[in-house]
């Protein structure tokens, strides 16, 4: 594992060294050549991956139980969850106590027409489309900060956190009007998994929002110069991966019944 | 290495060495412009009423396409990975992942539901 | 506690000059000793000590507990404590001693030593290493206030679905589990960022990753593996907390869910915590071994691959806990093979741990007998511990006091007489005075002792089928005699444990006395950095950063092969080490907000348990705090434009 050695150095510098040849900074050395913020960066990102991977496994175990407490409690409810004749034939063998006493298949059939019918896909796609699209935005005004374009970065800046709002006001959107259509919180499992995944994500948007708002006070202030473009890339990693995220949520959740 | 205690003052000078060869803005837009594309395409999938793998294949290779171009690119892994130019760092790293893949595909595969 | 008295070093924070302040408001605090300068230091070590007072505070609790349930247990049919107490009692003090000593303790041995042994002069990011103490205070504290607000948690530390559900346990208690410790994993999970950072990226010119001390490495591997594990926990903990306090149904039967998730999640996590709690006392014995049998740790690279192997393993096994609840015979085989396998790496560091005593000088003082300890009595419970991964057998054990005498031969055993072995090895490090030996093998015999005696003859009442979590039992089972005899090591093993508080105690005032001799830099003849700079450690560690050559740098530095390839002392380290000049050097400033930041998060928890209008409160100073943190002043006016740390949550803001 010699490759990781930190190569020899330049070496007893004077103890005094740090008052005079403070520009050093600029290019402090790390072991592994990789700035000490960004590693921790990419370390949290890591430990993000598992907190959504945990999320979005419960969710899956969790898609195929969607019952309202409606359809749990009410006998007749059969009926408009499941196509006619299959209602009909289940009545007919006597199974009238409502959507927990139908038989597994019965209640996964009827989950899915029943997600299907809430899901507007158009919309979120639409979302989805506003979240890529602040990532561009993301990286532009990395690299205006690079080239010290300052009035590029704050217009970047500012659009990939409007785009965000966007999203999240489209999230506020979706919540309402899905909890209108009957898929409550605590109504189902799916539900509960469905809310928790995409709610946790959308808490992630608005903290990246909030740290887009600081960066834009430290732009108009005059700290975020180009030597500091490292700033505005620890955020994007964090916003690129929030959108990555995203990604993964719109497929699995969304697209794929 | 300078006698000075604030390790983690952003590295610009051994960044930007790092970091030249980082794309250039029209890059950046086209990969937005296949990103745009593949999120149409997912939700077109969606829609001609395919069903089983012949719907879910596709949907997860574009999501793992997307996926691995905003990480690689937008969040500049692909460059990033190379300054770590240690061959058991991937290795380890590599090994690592394909490991918690197929654990969690077992795991998902076997867990079942009691009722 | 002990505060480590050093001179005033010449330490430029403020430095004479005025420090501009950008904001008014958010200056930083400047002192150097007191109350206040513990309350918002940023310095390793300083954190380092706290940690480790914290745990000895909460050992104090949990240890009471366990004399609590001995007590109990003592005589059959004991109306000495309630069922409901008992349940009480036995969940905290499982909850108390994982989450609450073994862990902080291996961070705190983490923090005061990782910097030294890899030649840094702090963590990567000091502001975030004190939130992460402070946090992990905070969870601890609202966790234990739950016996004031309507009694502990009660599922058992794990706290299994369905009966953690508000229905079967309507209690408070189990709120309070799950906001404490959701709190206190923030801190874990900081603490793993920064850890790791501060290893890979902090290391001195020359040291390479195989140079690096075993101890090191081992915590190393910890850190990752709470990296990873902790978020899993979360997930649980937000599922249940989501379940309880906001009528989701994730756990909720008759909604279709399967209570089965949480025992998922929870190992997932639980396995690897396991792991992770006795690997930084596999570390600590690493370094005391070779430094008492005067001879290198045998097969320095299997050490390392070993660890990392655990660390690897330890993800797959985590379903052996699960053997009894019905998981189908395909994933028990899995999970019994992959457990089996998990036992060859740590069969190695036992194996490597006697081949370094094997010829060796071999001082028997009270570290070394700790180490000694621990390499027997992990080897005991390791062996009970495989015979696990034969589920027939498991099956048999499971939830009988078999599987108690089992964790504690690992947990206590194993990880607390680590770090025992570690209190008396680096004490004079951080303290500047010795452990009294005399005392110390009284500490030790009384602990093994006692240790033994309690934990030797749950072994066979677990093989007679004496159920665990019961909180009594009946004459004419036949529990009587091994009972009575494990509350009688109980309270031996108390008094040993209470004895590392007293030898400090003594050992201090015997110091004073004697005019506070100072035990040099390296008073045990030792291999790593850490000995080569002035005891106690100086405030700025290193007065130029050290360069290293080879592993065990600092005992090539003192022996030498002449020519006949016979290994001489060529120097002493007294002579040798660095005289603790800080003059020019550094040192980041104290911060208030790390503190303010970590104790606004329990008045949200108290929020979301009692009336959520406290979350709002509690919201606006978690705010305040973030962004007092994000647009606190540099300390000196050189570095101005560079903080000298972060937070990740909120990188932007800063750097």
């Amino acid at each position: 594992m010699t490759d990781l050695a930190t190569p020899p150095e330049e070496r007893d510098v004077p103890v005094e060294s740090h008052h005079t040849d403070h520009d050093d900074h600029g290019a402090h050395h790390t072991s592994l050549g990789l700035s000490n913020m960004k590693l921790a960066m990419w370390l949290f990102l890591g430990s993000e991956c598992l907190l959504f991977g945990a999320l979005i496994s419960t969710f899956l175990l969790s898609k195929t139980r969607f019952i309202t407490e409606l359809a749990a409690g009410n006998p007749n409810v059969i009926e408009g969850l499941l196509p006619a004749d299959q209602a009909a034939a289940l009545a007919e063998q006597g199974v009238r106590g409502g959507f927990s006493d139908l038989p597994v298949i019965f209640q996964e059939m009827a989950s899915e027409r029943s997600v299907e019918a809430i899901f507007d896909i158009p919309f979120t796609s639409f979302s989805s489309f506003v979240l890529l699209m602040s990532s561009l935005c993301m990286v532009l005004a990395h690299k205006a900060t690079e080239d010290g374009d300052y009035k590029n970065q704050r217009i970047w800046l500012a659009t990939t956190a409007l785009l965000g709002s966007v999203f999240i006001g489209g999230q506020i959107y979706e919540f309402t009007a899905f909890s209108n259509e009957g898929l409550t919180f605590g109504g189902s499992l799916f539900g509960s998994a469905f809310y928790t995944l995409t709610g946790f994500h959308g808490v992630h948007v608005t903290g990246g929002i909030a740290m887009l708002a600081t960066l834009l006070i430290l732009s108009f202030r005059g700290k975020l110069n180009s030597d500091r473009a490292e700033t505005v890339e620890l955020v994007g990693l964090y916003w690129h991966f929030v959108d990555v995220v995203w990604v993964l949520i719109f497929t699995i959740v969304y697209l794929i019944p | 290495m300078t006698d000075t205690l604030d390790p983690n003052v952003s590295g610009s000078a051994a960044h930007a060495e790092a970091h030249g060869d980082h794309p250039t803005e029209k890059a950046y837009w086209q990969i937005f412009a296949v990103l745009a594309t593949l999120t149409a395409l997912e939700v077109l999938w969606s829609y001609l009423g395919f069903e089983g793998p012949a719907l879910v294949l596709p949907l997860l290779v574009m999501m793992v396409v997307k996926f691995a171009l905003v990480a690689g690119i937008f969040m500049h892994l692909k460059y990033d990975l190379s300054i770590i130019n240690g061959k058991y760092f991937t290795i380890l790293f590599s090994f690592g992942l394909v490991l918690a893949i197929a654990v969690y595909f077992v795991v998902i595969a076997t867990f079942k539901f009691q009722i | 506690m002990a505060i480590i008295e050093n001179e005033p070093l010449a330490l430029p924070v403020g430095d004479g000059a005025m420090v501009t302040n950008p904001l008014g408001v958010f200056s930083r605090p400047r002192e150097v000793t007191g109350l206040k300068n513990w309350l918002t230091t940023v310095d390793h070590k300083k954190i380092g000590i706290m940690y480790g007072a914290a745990s000895m505070f909460f050992l104090l609790i949990g240890g009471m507990s366990a004399l609590l349930i001995r007590i109990q247990l003592a005589t059959p049919n004991s109306s000495f404590l309630s069922a409901d107490a008992y349940n009480q009692i036995f969940t905290m003090h499982g909850t108390i001693m994982v989450f609450l000593v073994v862990m902080p303790l291996g961070a705190a041995f983490a923090n005061y030593l990782l910097p030294l042994q890899v030649g840094a002069r702090d963590v990567a990011f000091p502001r975030i290493n004190a939130f992460s103490f402070w946090v992990f205070l905070a969870g601890g504290l609202m966790l234990n206030t739950s016996w004031f607000l309507g009694g502990g948690a009660n599922g058992g530390w794990f706290n299994y679905a369905p009966n953690n559900g508000i229905i079967y346990s309507p209690s408070t208690g189990i709120d309070f589990w799950n906001v404490g410790l959701l709190i206190a994993g923030f801190g874990s999970l900081s603490g793993a960022v920064n850890l790791i950072t501060t290893v890979l990226n902090m290391r001195a010119p020359g040291m390479s990753l195989m140079r690096m001390p075993v101890f090191v490495w081992m915590t190393l591997v910890t850190q990752f593996l709470l990296l990873f594990a902790i978020p899993v926990l979360t997930v649980a903990q937000i599922l249940l907390l989501m379940d309880r306090n906001f009528g989701a149904s994730f756990f909720a039967v008759d909604k279709g869910a399967d209570p089965l998730l949480w025992q998922h999640l929870f190992w997932v996590f639980g396995h690897p915590e396991v792991y992770l709690m006795i690997l930084p006392a596999f570390g600590i014995v690493s370094e005391v071994i070779p430094a008492f049998s005067r001879k290198p740790i045998f097969g320095y690279p299997f050490m390392v691959f070993s660890g990392i192997a655990i660390g690897f393993m330890g993800w797959g096994v985590w379903a052996h806990h699960m053997f009894a609840s019905g998981l189908g015979p395909l994933s028990v085989s899995a999970f019994a093979v992959a457990t089996m396998f998990i036992a060859v790496p740590t069969g190695v560091k036992i194996l490597n741990w006697l081949a370094t005593m094997w010829g060796g000088k071999i001082t028997l003082n009270t570290a070394m007998l700790f180490s000694i300890g621990l390499v027997t009595q992990f080897t005991i419970g390791g062996i009970s511990g495989v015979s696990h991964s034969v589920a027939p057998w498991d099956t048999q054990q499971t939830d009988t006091y078999y599987i108690v005498a089992h964790f504690h031969y690992v947990l206590f055993g194993g990880a607390l007489f680590g770090f025992m072995s570690g209190l008396y090895f680096w004490w004079p490090k951080a303290f500047g005075y010795m452990l009294n030996e005399k005392h110390g093998k009284f500490n030790f015999w009384m602990m093994v002792i006692g240790f033994n005696l309690t934990f030797g003859p749950m072994h066979i009442l677990g093989l007679q089928g004496m159920p665990r979590r019961m909180s009594t039992y009946d004459d004419a089972m036949g529990f009587n005699l091994w009972n009575f005899v494990a509350t009688i090591g109980s309270f031996i093993l108390a008094v040993g444990t209470l004895w590392v508080l007293v030898n400090a105690l003594i050992s201090r005032n015997q110091w004073k006395k004697a005019g506070r001799p100072n035990p040099g830099p390296d008073p045990w003849d030792a291999r790593t950095l850490e000995w080569s700079i002035q005891s106690p450690t100086p405030e700025h560690n290193f007065d130029h950063v050290p360069e290293v050559t080879s592993l065990d740098d600092f005992w090539h530095q003192k022996y030498q092969e002449d020519e006949n390839g016979r290994v001489r002392r060529v120097s002493a380290g007294a002579d040798i080490a660095q005289p603790g000049n800080g003059k020019g050097v550094h040192l980041p400033a104290p911060s208030y907000w790390p503190l303010i930041l970590a104790f606004s998060l329990p008045i949200m928890g108290y929020g979301i348990i009692f009336t959520l209008w406290l979350v709002i409160p509690g919201a606006i100073l978690m705010m305040t705090a973030l962004f007092g943190w994000a647009f606190e002043p540099a300390d000196d006016l050189d570095i101005d434009d560079h903080h000298d740390d972060d937070q990740p949550e909120l990188a932007g803001a800063n750097a």
